[in-house]
This record gives structure tokens, C-alpha cells and sequence, in this order.
């Protein structure tokens, strides 16, 4: 059998969220106890703790990675209201011979929120650096660093008003422009018969952000949201933990309506429904291709499940909170599964409906793709770029 | 009151008292270890009842002696005042006299609450109802009591006397010890308020609050400064320095049954409700921001401890993480574990991590079975890639390399035996380098072009061949039988046949032959086979007769004669259709497209042809089919192809690497989704050499799209550019051409404009451009202008840099820029250079 190795987090309460960087080599974890402590590999197999700092004075509920071509740069969010961008760099040289010791530098403290802030995340990175941020007071807010060389000066560019409390956001992850950019927000409120996912769409003609959609089959609180990667495919899937795990596909739909309004149309069809976390689902996390889902629920357990074909997902795998695979209970699973898949898809085409209000702040800034060689990330680009002149 | 089944922890690990009518010590034993009676609790958990006490009277209120380490100590507060100490059996306290010893006030009336003191252990105290001529809150001290007791066996100790008493006429609903004053206590009383008593001086005013919530008051173990209380639903939090207000009220749907601070983790309150089955959990959030004054947050949450019946109570567990125990109104009990919310994410390296508990973390690599067991296509995708997977420059290598995946090595092969096709000019006309046999064909609903022509059965005798078959002939018809892997040359097929037979496909063999009418060689084929069942199929075929009315064609059309192996069932089809109508070959899906496209281009007329490949065409592509590729070729039905294949598999590699290969650069605009996908994954695996030799082969495609020059150099002092003046150099044309030609190794020191030194090494201090002393052989790098140990590198950030050799020396040990008075920490500027992973 196979061993899952432990780490002990060294955080004094619940550890909230755990985010690996763009590789997986990095690991970084924010806990109640307003902690944030990052992790390295070293070698193939320990991770070592190499940075903890108190970062929020609040439960530190979520922290995401930006792409690494921004540098080390971390964002959280916090209970107590605030948002920030963290950068990490080299600290004075202890003594000659000896390497500097790294450390994490707050960049900003973005404090536009009223409430807890639940939920941030960067944007795909072709739209440069942008980070949105929502909260429990159900606004949703984009920012932007319109110069990436300088992280302490982010301009809020969006405000998005969800009515509904936040809990969980997701950005579409396309790596092109050929998708207008997208996010998913999840509300946890309880008390609200209405659906409880909405998917906003970055409008190019009217330069708001816009609701396209509201996900009307889930009414119970969203703990978790996440899109799978695109590559490539015509069709999105997203993942939503609530009381149980539901995978949905949203199809652009091309048709004239669409393209005179300049808001996609998307056809949502929930493929999977999988209640085996019996009450309630609290986490959801894609692999690389978006073909196998890991969720976390309330029966203690790490539930993968995979796609064998289009839109036919089966529950592959079953651990324990302390890693020992439960084998019958994974069969047990795809029988209980197979009737889910069994019912037909709850099929509704989205109408557009302008229920999100959105207000735009800030300068008026259009992100253009910047024009550089393909694999060299801007920022170095950029700095190429000056340092033969001085040189 | 004795109908309410109550369950509480002892301060022994293992061990929970119920109690109702009367009051039983339970041991908790694990099921594993040979557990057989009693009842159970959990999946791994159960219990064996391990004595018993009948309760005199009825019991109204009970605490554990908070010291018992081994043996328990109860007292049990009763209706008519009295708080009897009771162990079960034989106790070590026995020998302090304290079972069985009795508190009890002047004025009989009911206990509602008893409490020891969690510091001083030996203080008591209980909660009565109104009298109006005695105090209900009395503390007691057992052990003085006792002593009393033993010494002089006077009037006094028979009717031990409270140690303290507060609150003249009025009524105690509930008590509560803080955990850090042993004397404090907060008590709710009189349905109006909860009073803060301090036994060092009780006749001062007491802090108190004015509140109906005076039942279930409790103090949160880690923090003396909240208090918890309930009336009817709603539960109230009150934070003791600012006791005037509630700081949380959290109204509930159904009226509360019993409240309790969780003791393992902060600011964790658990209640639950009449009629109801069960555990409300409540978060209790409050940060201080600034000393400003907010509202703190309660995150909700609801367990379901899993019992058929209503809960009546439940208590936490002391020391184990969330544990609690529930009892139902049927006595049944359950042990259950509130899981803390596990947190998880699932790296692009395979890594995944969750979080288990509130302070571990386990993860598990890609090494790990589990990986193995899932056969992903993201794990695929890597070990292909790894294995140079479509950087082959013969196409066919790269299907080797899927060989586990039929249909995507058949496709490479088909790249390969196709444009093999077009570059030796089996296949004309086309401008395409793979051409599908729909473009080969050229069909239109409305032309006919081919010619039909009659022919009989090419190796029979005459005497069972009496009809004829109509084949049609075009030279496309040719073409698209080439790219179906029909050969038309006799002698080349019937090599084909034999290879076929080679590899134990004998029923496609045979099927071939049939349909290329050479019957004799489809019977010795089958004949030829290991398998006995094609033996005797062959000897059926034999019997093989045109005659409509045959007995032989009236059984083998026979819809009952089934055959396992789709190839014998097309041939006996083809042989038995009548009127020229072979759709029972053309539908037959599991032979495979080749064929049945290679059967319809000889069998079919044009406007037949024509409507069959284009639904073929449609359904290939509706399936994501591969083998659909035959028909499109690289044209945008192939496209579509692709990206219905990808959409089902979610293989962007293939996708990539099939459009990169094989579509014309005027197509490459409609993958480029797939190859940033793509590129982008192999970023994410760091298979950066990969990625780069992907990115060629992507470039080459593109001939006249040149990747721009990404870096400059220019002349510190008349800022003119040395790089283009390099670059022309390099190509032997430009100003100074006559410098390259002279020697095999560039020496440029100064600025080729304005003859101003160039920048120096900052380790050996020489100008870029001159050699340095160490010489190499030469031979290896002639093609370069300069081998890379002396190439010039410089700092991203400081701009001070030098021979890469030098300066990778000088990193080797140090971290700071070389150069005197900067203090630019260089090394550490890139962090995949820095913290290597392999």
C-alpha cells in the first residue's frame, strides 16, 4: 500500500487553504491563526517550511499564487477586511559568504472591503496582472497592477455587487483572448431560494463586467468553485462544492443574439452529480488537464473522480483524511454514481439578464496583449530590455 | 426530567457517564480489538457498560470531579437539594470519606445546577431554586467538610455548613466556573439576568447583564472573557468586559436543548435543538482591527452525527480533536468525529496535499500507485512528452510511441503513408500535404464522373460465377483507395494480404480479398489460419455460389447466422447482397474506416459515395473518432475533428502536435488554443526542452513569420547598436564583414561606432569582445562566435555582469553582486535558477 507522507503545518489553529505555485514545487498555507507560511521542496520528496509570517489580523481564509512570471508573489484575503499582495525577496546577507535569508514583504493592503473578504485570485495571466476579490458582503472586485514592475500600486478597476454573500470565486483559466475573460463567483448564503453560482463576463463593448449567467439549479450555500483548465476544449467545465459535488458545462453558444449583444451565451449542462461526501462538500480542486476532480467533504474524506468520456465522470478513488485508501467504498461510490449519471442532464440555455449591477472605477485602462517574444515574461522583457542601455 | 437521557465525558480518556433513571459508566473499547458486547457507537468505536447506580431520587443535575484520573467522582445534584457525591464501586476515594457524602441546604428544594471547580478543586457549587430566607448559590468545600465529619462527629458536620452562599431569594438556573479565577463564577438567575459572583467578596455588587438568557451558562474554556447562554432559541455570546451587550445573538429555528463550548478548539460552539437529530456548529469569529468595534462573524455549520432518533444531549470530548458523543432518546449513542474542513488543491506536477486535522498536512506524489491507477491523460501526456512524443521528424516514430493508443498511433502512421503518397505522386492533384479521401475525391452531389464497369469474380471457375458486380473507376477513386491502404497493383496486395495474415488478422485478409473478388485467395487464406473455426469457414465460403436461389445463399443471408468477427460477417454480407445494395458492409462499425471507406470507393456509385462519406464524415466527427481523419485530411472538417476528440479526451498534446504537423500554416490560426494549451503544460512540468524544440518545430511551419531579436546591444557612450552590427557580421555582409572573415573567432572590444571600449567582465575586469586566456579546442564550437563560457551575462537588476564562466564561479559561493559598493543580492533574483528542484 502506499503511504501519503505528513507534514507537520506548525499552525496554531485550522489551516484554511493550501496553494501550490505554478509548478508544484512551492507550497504556501494561510490558517485562523492569521498565518501565513510558505513551503519548498527540496529534493524530490521533503518539504521544507521556509517563511511564516503573521499577515492578517483575522483568519486568513484563502492564498493563491500569481503566475511566475510576475515573481514569487502571493495574494491573500482575510477576515478581517482586508486583501494583500505579498512579494517575496532577499533579506541582508547575515555575514560575508553566506546567502541572504528570503522573506515576504507585504507589496499592499487592499482595504476597499467592508466585510471579510472570502475569496481571492489572480487573473489568467494574459491579462496581465489582475486580481479579483470578493466578499461577504456579496462585492466582487477586480484589480489591477497596470505596471507590473511595481506591485504596492494596484488600481481597483471593477466593482461587481452580487447581492448575495461571497464565499468562492474562480476565473476562467484561457489562456488566449479568444475568450472574453470570466469568473464564476459562488455565494454561502442560506436563507435565499435563488441560485447561488453566477458567471459574470468581462464586456468589451460596454467595458463593464456583466452577469450572463446564474446557475438556478444550485440553491444550496457554494463552499468552493473552481473552473478546470481549458486546454482547448469548446466547452467549459466547472466544478461547485456544496452539499454535494457537481461538475457543469457551460458551451458557448455562437448565435446571432450573442454576437450583436457581445455577451456570450452559454449553455449550462450539469454532468455529474456525486453526493458522496454525504453532507457537506467543502473543497474542489482540477487536476492539470481538468480530467480528474479531488473534493473534500464532511465524511472526512479526498474523493478524485474522472472523466472517462465526454461528460461521463465516475469516482475513481477514495482516501481517508490520513491517506489510507478506502477500496470498497470506491466501488461503492461508482454504483451510487451511475445512477447519477443515469438522470438525465438538467439542460437550461442562459437568456441574458441584467440583474449585476457593476460600477467602474478607476482610470480607463484597456489591457492590450503585450507585444514581446513569446517565452520571455514581459517583466524580464522589460528589464532586458533597459539594462543593455546601461551596461 | 428522568426520561432526558444525558451523556458526559469523564476526565478519564475512555470513559463517558449516561445518565436518565439511573447513571452507568461506560468504557469506550475499540471494535477491532476483539470487541463483543455492549453496544456500538461508531464504525471503529463501542462500548461496554462497566457499572451502574440507581439514583434514589430523581437526579437533576450532575458534574464529574474534574480530577479524576482513575476513578469518578460524580455529584449529583437531586430535586430536593441535596448533592450527593457518588463513585461507582470502590473508589480511592473511599479512604477521604468523601462517597456517598451529602450537601444540602436549610430549605429542601430543587438543584438546578452543580459545578466543581475546575482550579480549587475540592470547592463545589449548586444552584437552587428560590427561597425566600436562604441564598440559592452555595459553595462547598468537600474535603474540609469531611474532615469535619471525621473529627468530631458533631451536629455541624451532619448538616456541613456552605463555605459561601449568594443571592437571597432568587433562583439559580445555571452556573459556570471561569477556567482561570477559581472565584469566579457566572451564574443565571432569576429569568433575568446572568451575575458575575466573586466569592472574595460576595456582598459587593456583582457584574451582571440583564437578559431572559440564563440557561446553559457557560464559559469558553479558552477564553474567560466569553460566555455562552441560551433562552428558548436564541443563543446569546457575551463577552464579560463588556457585559452590557450580547456580542453575538444567533436565533435558531427550533428552541435549544443544550449548549456547549467545544474544549479542543477555539471559539467553537456546539448546540442542539428539541426534536432534532442534529449538531449546529457555530465559529465564532472576532478580530480586533484597529481597536475599532465590529461585529464578529459566525460561520454556521451543521453535522449529522448519523442517529435515526432525536438527540437528547451530547458532550465533547476533553482532549481528543472534535470528538463528541450524542445520545438519542432511545439510549442509542454515537460517537463521531467532527472532521475539520479539509483543504485541498491538487498540483500540475501531481502533487496533491489536504489538510487532515487542524494542524497536519498530507501529501502524495505522482510516484505514488495512486497516479498509476488512474491512467489520466495528464500522467500520459507527460511520459510521452518526456519521450519526445510528435518531435519525431518521421511521423510514423511518433505513433510508435502511443502504440497503447490504437487510434492515435493509426493516425500518425496515416500522416506518414500519406504525404509519403503525395511526395512520390501516387496522389495528384492536391495541394494539401495529407489530403482526406473526400478532398482526393472531389465528389459533388451532382456530377457524375466515375465510370462503372462490370466485372465477375476474378480466380473462380465459371460454372458458379454467374453474375457480375459493378465496381466504379476514376483515377481519384484510385487516389483515395491509396490513402485507404488499398494497394492496386495485384502483386503488392497480395503481399498486403500476406502481411495481414502474418499478424494473425485472417478474417480481414479474407475480407479483403472477397471484396477485391479473389475468392480462391480469401479460402486459402481462412484455410491457411491456426484457428479451426475459419478453417470451416473457409470450407463455407467454398461452397460460395451466385445463384439467387441457392441453398447456400438462402442460409447465409439468413439474419439468424451470426458471427463474432465483424470482417467474416461483412464478407458473407458483400456475398449475399442483392442489388448492389452493401449497406450491411458499409454500416458494419466495428470493421475499420479504411476499409469500409476503401469498400465504398469501389462498390458505391458517386452520389451514393458522395452522401455515404459525408455522413461517415459527420458521425466520425460527432464520435471525436480518429480514424476519421481518412476522410477530412488536414482541412477544417479535421479541425473539427480534433477538437471533438480533444472535447472527449481532453489529449491537447495530440491535438497539438496532429495540427502543428500536419495542418497547413493558414489552419494554424484555429489551434493556436491547443498550442498555447499545450506549450503552457509543458511549462508547468518544466519540460522547458521540450516546450523549445515543440516551439521550432511550431516556427518551422511558420517560415516567414521570424521570431523578432529579443535583445539589444547598444554602445554605452554614442548608444548606437553593436547587435545589429553583429548580426551582419554573423552573415558575412555589413560595414565590417572583412573582420568576421579573418578570423574564426570574433574580437570586438570596442564599439564598432565610435571606437569607445565596451563594458568590461567584472570579474577579470578585460572589455567584453576579448578572449580570455583559457583556450578551447575549437573545433566543437567553430560555427559560434564566441563558446559559452564566454558569453557576457549580466544581472537583471543591477546591470553589472561579465563571462558567464566568471560569473557563475563567482555565484557558485556568493550572493552579492561582484562589483564594489553594489550590494544587489543577484543570485537570488530568479527563483527557478536558485531553488533547484532536481
Amino acid at each position: 500500500m502506499f503511504e501519503a507522507a505528513e507534514i507537520n503545518a506548525e499552525h496554531k489553529d485550522l489551516i484554511h487553504d493550501v496553494a501550490y505555485d505554478f509548478y508544484g514545487n512551492r507550497m504556501a498555507t494561510c490558517s485562523s491563526d492569521q498565518y501565513v507560511k510558505v513551503w519548498d521542496q527540496i529534493g524530490n520528496e521533503k518539504w521544507t517550511l521556509t517563511s511564516s509570517w503573521k499577515a492578517h489580523s483575522g483568519s486568513v481564509w484563502k492564498v493563491t499564487w500569481a503566475h511566475p512570471e510576475f515573481g514569487q508573489v502571493l495574494a491573500t484575503c482575510s477576515f478581517d477586511r482586508t486583501a494583500a499582495v505579498w512579494e517575496e525577496i532577499i533579506g541582508e546577507t547575515p555575514g560575508p559568504g553566506e546567502r541572504g535569508t528570503r522573506h515576504w514583504v507585504r507589496r499592499t493592503n487592499l482595504v476597499d472591503s467592508r466585510t471579510s473578504v472570502t475569496d481571492v485570485k489572480f487573473g489568467p495571466k494574459c491579462l496581465g496582472l489582475q486580481l479579483a476579490t470578493c466578499s461577504a458582503d456579496g462585492i466582487i472586485r477586480i484589480y489591477e497592477a497596470p505596471d507590473v514592475m511595481n506591485l504596492s500600486q494596484w488600481t481597483l478597476q471593477h466593482e461587481i455587487t452580487c447581492k448575495l454573500s461571497c464565499s468562492c470565486l474562480s476565473w476562467n483559466p484561457s489562456l488566449t483572448n479568444n475568450h472574453p475573460q470570466m469568473i464564476a463567483v459562488g455565494s454561502d448564503d442560506n436563507t435565499a431560494q435563488t441560485g447561488k453560482v453566477f458567471i459574470f463576463e468581462y464586456s468589451e463593448n460596454s467595458r463593464r463586467w456583466m452577469k450572463i449567467e446564474t446557475i438556478i439549479t444550485i440553491m444550496e450555500p457554494v463552499h468552493d468553485i473552481s473552473f478546470a483548465p481549458n486546454l482547448g476544449r469548446s466547452y467549459h467545465i466547472l466544478a461547485v462544492a456544496t452539499k454535494d459535488v457537481k461538475i457543469i458545462n457551460l458551451t458557448p453558444i455562437k448565435d446571432n443574439s450573442s454576437i450583436q449583444s457581445g455577451l456570450t451565451k452559454l449553455d449550462v449542462q450539469t454532468v455529474a452529480q456525486f453526493t458522496d461526501h454525504t453532507c457537506t462538500v467543502w473543497r474542489a480542486s482540477w487536476n492539470v488537464t481538468g480530467t480528474v476532480l479531488a473534493t473534500s467533504g464532511d465524511d472526512g474524506c479526498v474523493r478524485m473522480f474522472k472523466m472517462n468520456y465526454i461528460n461521463s465522470w465516475k469516482p475513481v478513488t477514495v482516501l481517508k483524511g490520513d491517506g489510507a485508501v478506502i477500496p470498497n467504498d470506491a466501488h461503492r461510490g461508482s454504483i451510487a454514481s451511475s445512477t447519477g449519471v443515469l438522470t438525465p442532464p438538467i439542460t437550461q440555455t442562459a437568456s441574458y439578464n441584467d440583474s449585476g449591477s457593476m460600477v467602474r472605477n478607476g482610470v480607463n485602462y484597456t489591457l492590450k496583449p503585450t507585444n514581446c517574444p513569446q517565452h520571455i515574461p514581459p517583466r524580464l522583457f522589460k528589464r532586458i530590455r533597459q539594462s543593455f542601455n546601461s551596461i | 426530567m428522568s426520561g432526558r437521557l444525558e451523556v458526559i465525558w469523564t476526565p478519564v480518556h475512555d470513559k463517558f457517564i449516561t445518565w436518565g433513571s439511573d447513571f452507568s459508566l461506560y468504557q469506550v473499547e475499540n471494535i477491532r480489538e476483539g470487541f463483543s458486547a455492549g453496544c456500538r457507537m461508531s464504525s471503529s468505536t463501542g462500548a461496554n457498560l462497566l457499572a451502574s447506580t440507581p439514583s434514589t431520587y430523581f437526579a437533576k443535575c450532575v458534574d464529574v470531579y474534574p480530577q479524576s484520573d482513575k476513578d469518578i467522582l460524580l455529584a449529583i445534584g437531586y430535586t430536593n437539594g441535596r448533592i450527593i457525591l457518588t463513585t461507582f464501586g470502590p473508589t480511592i476515594y473511599d479512604s477521604q470519606g468523601i462517597p456517598k457524602k451529602e450537601l444540602f441546604p436549610r430549605y429542601p428544594r430543587q438543584c438546578n445546577a452543580v459545578a466543581w471547580n475546575p482550579i480549587d478543586v475540592n470547592k463545589i457549587i449548586g444552584g437552587l431554586d428560590k427561597h425566600r430566607s436562604e441564598h440559592s448559590v452555595l459553595l462547598w468545600d468537600v474535603v474540609r467538610g469531611s474532615s469535619n465529619y471525621e473529627s468530631s462527629n458533631n451536629r455541624n458536620a451532619d448538616h456541613p455548613r456552605p463555605i459561601s452562599e449568594y443571592g437571597l431569594s432568587e433562583t439559580t438556573y445555571s452556573l459556570a466556573w471561569f477556567q482561570n479565577n477559581s472565584k469566579l463564577v457566572a451564574a443565571g438567575m432569576s429569568l433575568k439576568n446572568i451575575k458575575l459572583i466573586d466569592f472574595r467578596d460576595t456582598t459587593k455588587a456583582a457584574t451582571s447583564t440583564l437578559t431572559k438568557a440564563v440557561y446553559g451558562v457557560c464559559v469558553d474554556p479558552h477564553n474567560d472573557h466569553y460566555l455562552a447562554s441560551f433562552h428558548d432559541s436564541q443563543i446569546y455570546v457575551w463577552d464579560v468586559r463588556n457585559f452590557e451587550k450580547s456580542m453575538v445573538c444567533l436565533t435558531q429555528p427550533k428552541s435549544l436543548m443544550k449548549i456547549s463550548w467545544c474544549p479542543t478548539k477555539h471559539n467553537l460552539l456546539g448546540a442542539l435543538h428539541k426534536e432534532s437529530s442534529l449538531i449546529h456548529l457555530y465559529d465564532i469569529q472576532q478580530s480586533a482591527v484597529a481597536n475599532e468595534d465590529f461585529e464578529p462573524s459566525v460561520l454556521d455549520r451543521t453535522v449529522v452525527p448519523g442517529s435515526s432518533k432525536n438527540l437528547t444531549s451530547f458532550s465533547w470530548h476533553e482532549t481528543d480533536e472534535n470528538r463528541l458523543l450524542t445520545i438519542a432518546s432511545n439510549g442509542s449513542l454515537i460517537d463521531y468525529t467532527v472532521f475539520e474542513s479539509i483543504t485541498l488543491n491538487y498540483a500540475a506536477n501531481f502533487n496533491m496535499v489536504w489538510t487532515y486535522g487542524r494542524k497536519t498536512m498530507k501529501c502524495i506524489n505522482k510516484s505514488n500507485e495512486l497516479f498509476a491507477n488512474l491512467d489520466d491523460v495528464s500522467y500520459r501526456m507527460m511520459e510521452r512528452a518526456k519521450n519526445g512524443y510528435g518531435l519525431k521528424d518521421e511521423l510514423y516514430k511518433n505513433g510508435e510511441l502511443v502504440d497503447d493508443d490504437a487510434a492515435l498511433a493509426n493516425v500518425w502512421n496515416w500522416l506518414y503513408y500519406s504525404e509519403k503518397l503525395v511526395a512520390d505522386g501516387t496522389v495528384k492533384n492536391t495541394n494539401s500535404k495529407h489530403p482526406g479521401v473526400r478532398d482526393v475525391l472531389k465528389l459533388d452531389a451532382n456530377a457524375t464522373k466515375s465510370e462503372a464497369h462490370s466485372t465477375t469474380w476474378l480466380d473462380l471457375p465459371a460454372t458458379n460465377n454467374l453474375g457480375v458486380i459493378k465496381q466504379y473507376n476514376h483515377e481519384d477513386r484510385d487516389c483515395a483507395l491509396n490513402l485507404c491502404g488499398w494497394h492496386m497493383d495485384t502483386e503488392k496486395f497480395l503481399k498486403f494480404l500476406d502481411r495481414l495474415a502474418e499478424k494473425n488478422a485472417h478474417s480481414r485478409a479474407a475480407a479483403l480479398a472477397v471484396f477485391n473478388l479473389r475468392l480462391r485467395t480469401a479460402i486459402d487464406i481462412l484455410h491457411k489460419s491456426p484457428d479451426r473455426n475459419l478453417n470451416v469457414v473457409a470450407m463455407a465460403l467454398a461452397g460460395f455460389t451466385d445463384d439467387k436461389n441457392s441453398m447456400w445463399r438462402q442460409f447465409c443471408s439468413n439474419p439468424k447466422v451470426k458471427m463474432s468477427d465483424p470482417y467474416l460477417r461483412a464478407m458473407f454480407a458483400f456475398l449475399t447482397a442483392e442489388n448492389a445494395n452493401y449497406d450491411n458492409v458499409l454500416n458494419e462499425n466495428e470493421i475499420s474506416v479504411d476499409d469500409r471507406v476503401a469498400f465504398a470507393c469501389t462498390f458505391l456509385s458517386d452520389s451514393k459515395l458522395n452522401e455515404y462519406l459525408k455522413s461517415l464524415t459527420t458521425k466520425m466527427i460527432s464520435e471525436g473518432n480518429l480514424d476519421g481523419m481518412l476522410l477530412t485530411g488536414n482541412n477544417m472538417d479535421g479541425i473539427r475533428l480534433l477538437q471533438r476528440y480533444l472535447d472527449i479526451t481532453g489529449d491537447v498534446q495530440s491535438t497539438a502536435l496532429v495540427s502543428v504537423r500536419a495542418f497547413g500554416a493558414d489552419l494554424l490560426q484555429e489551434t493556436q488554443d491547443w498550442v498555447l494549451s499545450y506549450t503552457n503544460l509543458l511549462d508547468t512540468w518544466q519540460l522547458w526542452h521540450e516546450r523549445a524544440l515543440f516551439d521550432v518545430m511550431f516556427q518551422a511551419q511558420r517560415p516567414n513569420d521570424k521570431p523578432r531579436q529579443q535583445v539589444f546591444v547598444s554602445c554605452k557612450f554614442c548608444g548606437k547598436s553593436i547587435s545589429a552590427y553583429m548580426h551582419g557580421l554573423n552573415r558575412g555582409r555589413g560595414t565590417f564583414s572583412r573582420m568576421g572573415v579573418t578570423a574564426n573567432k570574433m574580437k570586438m572590444s570596442a564599439c564598432p561606432h565610435c571606437r569607445k571600449p565596451l563594458t568590461r567582465c567584472v570579474i577579470c575586469l578585460m572589455h567584453i569582445g576579448t578572449t580570455t586566456g583559457v583556450q578551447d579546442n575549437g573545433d566543437t564550437e567553430a560555427n559560434k562566435l564566441v563558446d559559452f563560457s564566454n558569453w557576457f551575462t549580466w544581472c537583471q537588476t543591477c546591470r553589472h555582469g561579465g563571462h558567464s564562466s566568471h560569473i557563475i564561479n563567482w555565484f557558485r559561493e556568493h550572493s552579492e553582486c561582484p562589483v564594489t559598493a553594489c550590494t544587489c543580492r543577484c543570485f537570488s533574483v530568479d527563483t527557478i535558477s536558485a531553488n533547484p528542484t532536481k
